[in-house]
């Protein structure tokens, strides 16, 4: 694993720079370019933020559940925490999935959370969880084990996501009487565009954000080592 | 090898212990005795190194190993809300074991006429003998003993001697006093820091 | 042999529970007194929602009562210093699970014999009937997830510093989906209009619930108790 590249581009600053053009890009596309929505106007625009931060949100979240998988399956402390950073950068989208939703909420429906999208209830539950996620692992010593039940709970994830879409969709009539329906899939092609460039640039600066944490926590753990080793041999 | 968080609590250990031996693992406290021990009995992964039982890799096979080996642990590993005889039965369900053995079992330690008791009322000694009656139960080809003496009187003593002096087993206990085992033990291991001292 | 184990590891659970009465007693307690706390609380009047909230009362109820249950397991072998002794033996640890989520199941069933006529006692008895056989087999249902589910979570908030604490936080997130389809199964039996299939596709997601973490728990608990 190269991280001490000095000329040469490593891949976390390649990140970076992919991420720092295509966000003003993005940013330039949301504001000039795609024409206001018929019916919400200017500010239908959050849905260009809020919808690219879910799906990268969830994109983090799989990430770290098949690095989880593949920690249980070979024992190797490296996937350990190439599944812990997602996670992390996970609930830090999140929280932003859930802000620029609720701001999304009060332009569309005039509240701050609409108990009747299917989407958000579903958001929220899946939110707790990895809230719960770092509870667990905050309260375990760090070593294999914390490795061990971090993967585990992680794991139950993958099993929990389905299964709340499933209860929220199920019991929607519970949460909230009347239901809504439909949702504006049907996207032009300059709506799409935009769109899709937003979730480019999402997805990008998630990548080297994961990139970068990475290589700032191997850099702890050498650190740790290093001055370990240095106190046995005083 | 065994690793805790950085540090390995054993380390570079190397060990051969062959069929029938009698060994002794002697070392000052936190030498990793208990921890040798726990990682034979199978409760505990060794996370680096090699390591077999009865030539069962660890803990790949730990599955094939089990069956072969036997464990008194510092504490008893026995409910005391459960009868002596309860007790064993559960483990002779564990180890599939017919419950006709318990009662041959309690009275090999001598227990017999105690089996009826909660484990809660035992006393150190009786609580030892049980725990060398349920480490029997299954007639394991390796017994593991982790400081078997301590707390032991002196007629639990003659007879662990009288168990340990049964033939066609391989032992590995860690104690604090070699010298009672003379005239039982083969081999003895000293170690230091996770390893073996020279 | 290992039907075996199985059985003799769940009488132990009840042996035990029948002699030395840790939980069971404690959650009967625990969840008459959360009715009556939540009969007070609304006023001392029928809930505003009718039927309909009283049902989701007795969802949470289930629920938080079901957490005793969970912060108890295994506990008397970490105190008692016992897990070496069930590790080191030649069963699948998955069993060890298994068993753990049979006797939890078994302590739900028994508080909930005393629970649900005490829940029709303080909410039921003078309003509108829900389809008793429906809530009898929710719960039935939904105790089966919980058991599952919370014996595997149980074994990993006892690493935690505060496990007491970590085990309502790692189990909650898990709960809010059962209780969405329970309550959703049983209040869909109180309003005329709502069909019979409603009905049993809200029976059938609760099973599917439980088929999803009875799989996860057979699968993922040996990776718990390995030290």
């Amino acid at each position: 694993m190269n991280t001490t590249s000095g000329a040469r581009l490593d891949r976390a600053t390649s990140a970076a720079l992919v991420a720092a053009v295509l966000m003003p890009v993005a940013l330039g596309l949301i504001f000039f370019y795609v024409p206001n929505d018929v019916d919400q106007g200017f500010s239908q625009r959050i849905f260009y933020f809020h919808v690219p931060i879910a799906m990268t949100t969830y994109a983090l979240f799989a990430w770290g559940a098949l690095n989880a998988a593949r920690y249980l399956w070979t024992g190797d402390m490296g996937l350990d925490l190439r599944s812990y950073v997602p996670m992390h950068l996970g609930v830090i989208f999140g929280t932003l999935t859930l802000v620029t939703g609720s701001i999304w909420a009060k332009v569309s429906w005039g509240t701050w959370w609409y108990w009747g999208s299917t989407e958000l209830n579903t958001f929220l539950i899946i939110f707790l969880f990895y809230c719960a996620y770092f509870m667990l692992r905050f309260s375990v010593e760090p070593g294999e084990r914390r490795a061990r039940y971090s993967a585990v709970y992680a794991l139950l994830g993958v099993g929990l996501i389905p299964i709340s879409v499933l209860a929220v969709h199920l019991g929607q009539d519970v949460i909230h009487p009347v239901t809504f329906t439909d949702r504006g899939a049907n996207m032009d092609g300059t709506m799409l565009f935009t769109f899709l460039m937003a979730l480019a640039a999402m997805l990008s600066l998630a990548v080297a954000m994961y990139l970068v944490e990475l290589r700032g926590k191997r850099l702890d753990e050498q650190v740790t080592r290093l001055r370990r080793l240095a106190e046995g041999t005083r | 090898m065994r690793r805790f968080g950085e540090r390995a609590a054993l380390d570079g250990l190397d060990l051969r212990v062959g069929e029938g031996e009698f060994v002794l693992v002697t070392g000052p406290n936190g030498a990793g005795k208990t921890t040798l021990l726990r990682v034979l009995a199978t409760v505990l992964r060794p996370s680096a190194g090699d390591v077999r039982v009865g030539g069962h890799e660890l803990p790949r096979a730990a599955h094939r190993a089990r069956p072969l080996v036997g464990y008194v642990a510092h504490g008893p590993l026995t409910y005391p809300g459960l009868t002596a005889r309860e007790n064993l039965e559960l483990y002779a369900a564990l180890y599939g074991v017919p419950d006709g053995l318990v009662g041959r079992a309690l009275d090999r330690v001598g227990l017999d006429a105690r089996g009826g008791d909660l484990v809660a009322e035992f006393s150190r000694g009786m609580a030892q003998r049980l725990a060398l009656a349920r480490a029997c139960l299954h007639a394991p080809a390796l017994l593991l003993l982790d400081e078997p003496t301590a707390g032991l009187d002196a007629d639990g003593r003659d007879l662990l001697r009288e168990v340990l002096a049964e033939p066609g087993r391989t032992v590995i206990v860690s104690t604090h006093e070699p010298g009672w085992f003379a005239g039982l033990a083969t081999t003895e291991v000293p170690i230091r820091d996770g390893r073996v001292a020279a | 042999m290992s039907r075996r184990a199985l059985v003799a590891l769940v009488r132990k659970d009840l042996v035990l529970e029948l002699r030395g009465s840790e939980v069971v007693l404690a959650m009967v307690a625990f969840v008459v007194a959360s009715f009556v706390l939540f009969r007070f609380g609304l006023g001392g009047g029928r809930p505003a929602g009718g039927t309909r909230a009283a049902t989701g009362m007795l969802w949470v109820a289930i629920v938080f009562t079901a957490m005793l249950a969970l912060t108890r397991s295994f506990a008397r072998e970490r105190e008692h210093g016992i897990w070496d002794g069930l590790l080191a033996a030649p069963i699948d640890r998955a069993l060890l699970w298994l068993a753990r989520a049979c006797s939890t199941c078994i302590f739900l069933v028994a508080v909930q014999v005393v629970a649900l006529p005490a829940f029709w006692l303080f909410f039921l008895q003078d309003g509108p009937a829900p389809d008793y056989g429906v809530l009898v087999a929710a719960v039935l249902l939904a105790d089966v997830g919980i058991a599952a589910l919370g014996s595997l979570v149980a074994g990993l908030a006892s690493a935690g510093r505060a496990r007491e604490v970590l085990l309502p936080v790692l189990f909650l997130p898990f709960a809010i989906p059962l209780v969405l389809g329970a309550v959703s199964a049983t209040t869909g039996t109180i309003s005329p209009q709502t069909s019979g299939l409603h009905t049993l596709e809200r029976l059938g997601y609760l099973g599917l619930y439980d088929t999803v973490f009875v799989l996860f728990g057979w699968g993922l608990f040996e990776f718990v108790v390995e030290d």
